[in-house]
């Protein structure tokens, strides 16, 4: 099969414009990626033919509602492969899933004394929750290091696991700065084996690679609709034992099977986790986002992705003074592609492209102790998807030489 | 030729005015602006009157923050502490040649100002 770029964007309305006279070049998708129409499309499906609350009531719009709901539910469980749909819970984002698991689980199970590794390629989602509750429980974090190429210290991680005690070990499926994909299926046999709990954070691999969280042996499973193209939603999946002894996260509507003046009864899975009215629209757009993507197949997005990251890597070395963050084999990371030039703070970089159309990050990417790591001050980033291609990294890259010739003296 | 790029924020970007320290100093802050690493100390000396005699300024960060600091010193040197408690990103805006800078560059354009307000009121009590 052929990947059809050009085709493809006609399905993205937002890239259709121009920003200050030029064609948008849109490089941000590690920190949301663009809706196309069939997103957009759901989203006032719901709205103009199925709207009413879910789970509640008899008529039949409300059972079309939450069969559209529930429908979204059994697509995002089929796309990361989990068991059964009712280990996917809804949440707003990747963020609040992995809260989700900090406050519920961890509460109930880390205790004074405990240890719970991550690793220094973390964003901030992956880390504050896990400091804050190893403050709180009396517990120990600490970071499996990063090498100066950007990959996992595999033998400081066995290291770790050895001396005991680890409970938890929480792992990014694709890091946001480097864009390295650690080896999370070797990290996760390893964890098993020392009686430790593994959780996830996808938020930046499952847009980009095809998951399969039984072959990744991970326990949790965290994920972001919005950087997947769908709406602002997210879900957590969990496996089915380890969400039946977890405690309720938030209380109310919806997640409870029976309340007295006293006491209450929690509902089955996922409801116990989804107290009240839930982002019913957002639900049924990620699952039409998913759609999207596993039209395209993931094993497609990917070869896209990995092909343009290899002439990214190649073509931004030509730019004088430039330096790569993360491995330079395209093999073995995603689509975020952070660098460095030599003299030049990363946000004036992103305010001179700007003016050429083309939209990077600049700043330290919600990833502060990678970059205290690397000693820098902030970095830029540019980041793909499937509606990027050559022709996107060529704007950049001259937009980046006249970066050079306005800013370097 | 760029929008926000012209030649006067190149300049003071490049050969930054009043740049090192005042000694001594009637005012010494330093400031950052953790989400992006910039990093400013300023320092200041008043006159009798209670003006700015003498200000400069040191430290890193992006050609918005540099540039506008460089631009702000030169502005404030015979101003009263009131004259510089009222300005704000508007005047650094025409400073810098009467550029409306994006939401994510104020922090960065108003640092040093920022940075000499807060020094100033220190100052002022005591």
């Amino acid at each position: 099969m052929s990947w059809e770029t050009q085709a493809l964007r006609e399905q993205f309305p937002i890239l259709k414009q121009q920003i200050h006279g030029r064609r948008l070049v849109y490089l941000d998708s590690a920190a949301s990626a663009q809706k196309p129409q069939a997103v957009l499309d759901a989203l006032q499906g719901v709205y103009t033919e199925a709207y009413a609350n879910v789970h509640r009531s008899i008529y039949t719009l409300a059972d079309e509602a939450t069969r559209r709901y529930e429908g979204a539910r059994e697509k995002i469980a089929r796309f990361i492969h989990a068991p059964e749909a009712a280990e996917i819970i809804f949440v707003r984002n990747a963020t609040e899933a992995l809260n989700l698991v900090a406050y519920s689980w961890g509460r109930a199970n880390i205790g004074a004394g405990d240890r719970i590794l991550i690793t220094e390629m973390e964003h901030h989602s992956n880390l504050v929750p896990w400091q804050q509750l190893a403050a709180q429980q009396g517990a120990t974090l600490e970071y499996v290091p990063v090498t100066d190429e950007g990959l996992l210290e595999m033998d400081a991680y066995a290291g770790l696991l050895a001396v005991g005690g680890v409970k938890l070990v929480a792992v990014t499926l694709m890091s946001n700065v480097l864009g390295t994909i650690p080896p999370v299926a070797e990290i996760a046999a390893q964890a098993h084996a020392a009686g430790a709990v593994v959780v996830v954070d996808g938020a930046q691999a499952v847009p980009h690679m095809p998951v399969d969280v039984q072959a990744l042996g991970a326990d949790f499973l965290a994920i972001s609709a919005h950087k997947l193209g769908g709406p602002g939603i997210g879900a957590l999946w969990g496996r089915r034992a380890l969400l039946e002894a977890m405690p309720p996260f938030l209380y109310g509507g919806d997640m409870i099977l029976s309340v007295s003046k006293q006491k209450s009864c929690w509902n089955e899975l996922p409801y116990k986790f989804e107290a009240g009215t839930p982002a019913i629209a957002e639900a049924v757009g990620f699952g039409a986002a998913v759609d999207f993507l596993s039209g395209l197949g993931m094993d497609a997005v990917r070869a896209h992705e990995e092909a343009l990251v290899a002439y990214a890597l190649e073509q931004l070395q030509t730019v004088p003074g430039l330096r790569i963050l993360g491995p330079l084999d395209p093999t073995v990371r995603g689509g975020a592609v952070s660098f460095w030039i030599e003299g030049i703070h990363p946000h004036d970089i992103a305010s001179i492209v700007d003016e050429d159309g083309v939209c990077i990050r600049a700043g330290l990417h919600c990833a502060e102790p990678l970059h205290t790591r690397f000693e820098l001050p902030a970095s830029a980033r540019a980041s793909f998807y499937v509606y990027n291609d050559r022709d996107d990294v060529d704007v950049l890259v001259a937009a980046l030489q006249r970066v050079i010739q306005l800013l370097r003296r | 030729m760029s929008e926000l790029y012209r030649e006067v924020l190149l300049d003071h970007y490049h050969n930054p005015r009043n740049y090192g320290v005042v000694e001594p100093a009637d005012v010494d802050v330093r400031m950052d602006n953790p989400t992006c690493g910039d990093k400013i100390h300023v320092t200041a000396q008043l006159d009798d009157a209670g003006r700015v005699a003498e200000v400069r300024f040191e430290g890193h960060g992006c050609v918005v923050s540099m540039a506008a600091a460089s631009l702000l010193t030169e502005e404030a040197i015979g101003k009263t502490v009131a004259e510089i408690g009222e300005m704000d990103l508007h005047t650094i805006e025409e400073l810098i040649g009467g550029v409306r800078l994006s939401m994510g560059r104020v922090k960065c354009a108003t640092l040093a100002l920022k940075a000499l307000q807060k020094g100033l009121k220190d100052v002022a009590q005591g």
